[in-house]
């Protein structure tokens, strides 16, 4: 899948995973203020019930007698909670701890003014909630203190359990989105896929029109598209052919009238063998030009779909070089891996090996070194010649069909047919490979540089990577 | 001077006979000046119905067939050669792709050469197929004729010296090519011989013969002697390396 879809997917499910958020986030707010206001409204007013409750049995104690003690104890019931008197001047309290000191001043004056009122403080980390009461009738004041612990765990998990199930609802939505986004671009990625195999050279794919009107007309054009690559290629496949076989048949009578006339060169009166021969020359140029050109539009065509087979290449190149490079001293060096069968083009290799070698006979003034090894997933191919190396800003050009460099205009005397270093870009560029040319190390000459991926081996369960268009 | 030569000379009162089936007068014109040059005595046609005829009236010993003939083409002359006798064919082709080589070779063809060709190539293909075809008519002169003693594997018998191959007992009609190809593997069973090796060996090319041409072979030689020409079991592939026959 290409990373385009990719990020149309990611947005979907972002887009799915913020409305969920977004939504989960009003709604869980609201009910958690709800319900903190209406649990704390209600912990409160039972409280302050209770606190009168108290007052009231504090006042009729203290009606009774002068003994403060004894009434405080007996309140001491509700757990967590503290009361504190102050009668006549002095504090009384069921702990120590909470004589007067903790009663907020503000809280204090109110209730010594004689008006009920209550307070939330933080006693020493503790939530409290202090109700004050004035007991008029033996000039008192009534205190109680309730921890609001329990309340504060209670909303404290209400919270929680709200933002748990934002984030489930949240992870959902994402999940929905991931889901729903994939079988939304299910469309795409085939679009993708297929054109992939399209462009693989594969141009038996189509896509089936499906049921949607919009993507039907989608499928309709790339269909539309890829029968037109399809019926343009067999068009130039057959120009190829018809082409080949046009120029192939005049040759063949021309080569074989000069070889019938070579036999009887000796025959021929000074001039006419003098003009024989460059009739000769000339039409064994013309042939290898043909070949060439034939060569290059067949590739460039696709018609000769390269398969990797399992090769020998440490033969393969010594059978090259032995038919390609003549008498000349080659130091070829080819890795000892080489001699295991391997997965290639065989007939591509060969002729870019010995395009390379050719060019090295004519105008690098001949093959001087030749290596082949294998680097990670690449094969590296490396031909040295011995000429005056190839100018920086031609090292693209030489790759350029009839490019003729500083002899430009001028036709060789040689035989080049000035397609050779193209062929050789063009196989190169079939298999999926890179070709350059750069200086040798020590500067006398130039190195062809060819990098092939590698198909691997045979029988080793590698995939059969079939190098076409 | 050249093999070819040397077996005119032996023969010395007829010469080989070739016939030409060629629609371009231009090429059958200098194809007979080339081939007449080899020691050849050439025949044309420049149709498949006259070669067809030419063939049946005439004694020939090899054929050259250009494949894109008016009218009937090149396949089926091949196709109707193949069903009278078992001539050496050499197809020829001016297309650059190997389509109509291999639809050649599995049609019955032989051997193949594309145009342009050098005559000198195509004398020495000829001579090659001449070599094999003599050979195999067994006389004293048949120096590169397969010779030994019968070979029987499964249910087939090969007797080089006779030039028969039989199975269950009945000849079976092999072509001269396939007959040798049978040969070499034969004499050669339980090892794998490469493509290339069968190509010098049975066709006389160097390395950088056609791959394809062992493979049509192959294919054919295997519907005529397996069971089950699908599931070879005498000829078997053996993956990257080439072809061997199991005993």
């Amino acid at each position: 899948m290409t990373s385009r879809t990719r990020g149309l997917r990611f947005r979907v499910t972002a887009a799915f995973a913020l409305g969920a958020l977004l939504l989960f986030g009003i709604l869980g707010s609201s009910v958690y203020l709800f319900s903190y206001h209406y649990l704390v409204e209600q912990r409160e007013r039972s409280l302050v019930g209770q606190a009168y409750a108290d007052a009231r049995v504090v006042r009729d104690t203290l009606a009774r007698s002068d003994e403060v003690k004894e009434p405080l104890a007996i309140l001491d019931r509700v757990p967590g909670s503290n009361a504190v008197v102050r009668w006549r001047g002095r504090w009384f309290g069921t702990t120590v701890a909470s004589a007067g000191a903790t009663v907020p001043d503000g809280l204090r004056r109110l209730v010594e003014a004689g008006s009920p009122a209550h307070q939330r403080i933080d006693r020493s980390g503790v939530p409290t909630f202090v109700v004050g009461v004035p007991v008029d009738e033996v000039g008192a004041e009534y205190y109680e203190m309730f921890s609001l612990l329990e309340l504060d765990r209670t909303l404290r998990t209400i919270r929680n359990a709200l933002m748990a199930g934002g984030a489930l609802a949240v992870v959902m939505a994402g999940l929905i989105g991931w889901t729903l986004s994939r079988r939304v671009l299910r469309p795409v990625a085939d679009f993708a896929s297929a054109a992939e195999r399209v462009a693989a050279g594969d141009l038996e794919t189509r896509l089936a029109p499906g049921a949607d009107p919009d993507l039907a007309s989608l499928a309709a054009s790339f269909n539309h598209m890829v029968d037109a690559v399809e019926r343009r290629i067999a068009r130039e496949s057959r120009f190829v052919a018809d082409a080949s076989h046009e120029l192939r048949s005049p040759l063949t009578t021309l080569a074989t009238a000069v070889e019938v006339m070579e036999a009887r060169r000796d025959e021929l009166p000074d001039r006419a063998r003098r003009a024989f021969d460059l009739l000769r020359d000339e039409v064994r140029l013309l042939q290898r030009l043909v070949e060439d050109l034939l060569e290059l539009g067949a590739a460039e065509a696709g018609a000769e779909a390269g398969a990797a087979e399992p090769v020998r290449l440490d033969e393969l190149v010594a059978n090259v070089v032995a038919r390609s490079a003549g008498a000349q001293a080659v130091t070829v060096d080819v890795d000892p891996c080489f001699g295991e069968p391997v997965l290639a083009d065989k007939r591509r290799f060969e002729r870019i090996l010995s395009n390379l070698i050719v060019n090295a006979g004519t105008h690098g003034r001949g093959l001087e070194r030749l290596s082949l090894e294998r680097r990670g997933d690449r094969l590296r191919l490396e031909v040295v010649d011995g000429g005056p190396g190839v100018p920086d800003d031609e090292r693209q050009a030489v790759f350029e069909r009839f490019f003729r460099g500083a002899a430009a205009g001028r036709r060789a005397s040689s035989t080049g047919s000035g397609l050779g270093l193209a062929l050789v870009a063009e196989h190169v560029r079939r298999n999926g490979g890179r070709v350059w040319v750069e200086d040798r190390d020590d500067g006398a000459g130039a190195r062809f540089v060819v990098e092939l991926p590698w198909a691997g081996e045979p029988g080793t369960g590698i995939a059969r990577p079939e190098v076409r268009a | 001077m050249n093999d070819a030569a040397v077996a005119v000379i032996m023969d010395a009162v007829a010469p080989l006979r070739i016939l030409a089936v060629e629609d371009d007068p231009r090429i059958r014109a200098t194809l007979r000046l080339a081939l007449e040059d080899e020691g050849y005595a050439v025949l044309e046609a420049d149709s498949g119905e006259s070669a067809l005829e030419l063939h049946s009236r005439e004694d020939v010993d090899v054929v050259l067939v250009d494949l894109m003939l008016p009218g009937m083409t090149g396949f089926e002359v091949v196709r109707e050669l193949r069903r009278a006798s078992d001539v050496p064919i050499v197809i020829v082709t001016a297309r650059t792709d190997s389509h109509d080589v291999v639809a050649g070779l599995e049609a019955g063809a032989d051997d193949y050469v594309r145009k342009p060709f050098v005559v000198k190539e195509l004398a020495a293909r000829i001579r090659s197929l001449i070599r094999r075809s003599r050979g195999s008519e067994g006389g004293p002169d048949a120096g590169s004729s397969p010779g030994g003693p019968p070979v029987v594997f499964g249910a087939v018998e090969l007797s080089p010296a006779e030039g028969v191959v039989r199975r269950h007992g009945e000849e079976l009609a092999l072509t001269r090519t396939e007959f040798h190809l049978l040969c070499e593997l034969a004499e050669n069973a339980g090892l794998v011989l490469s493509r290339e090796q069968l190509l010098e060996r049975v066709w006389g090319y160097d390395y950088f013969g056609e791959a394809r041409l062992v493979d049509a072979h192959i294919r054919r030689l295997r519907t005529k002697i397996e069971e089950d020409p699908s599931e070879p079991a005498l000829i078997v592939t053996v993956r990257g390396l080439g072809y061997k026959l199991v005993r």
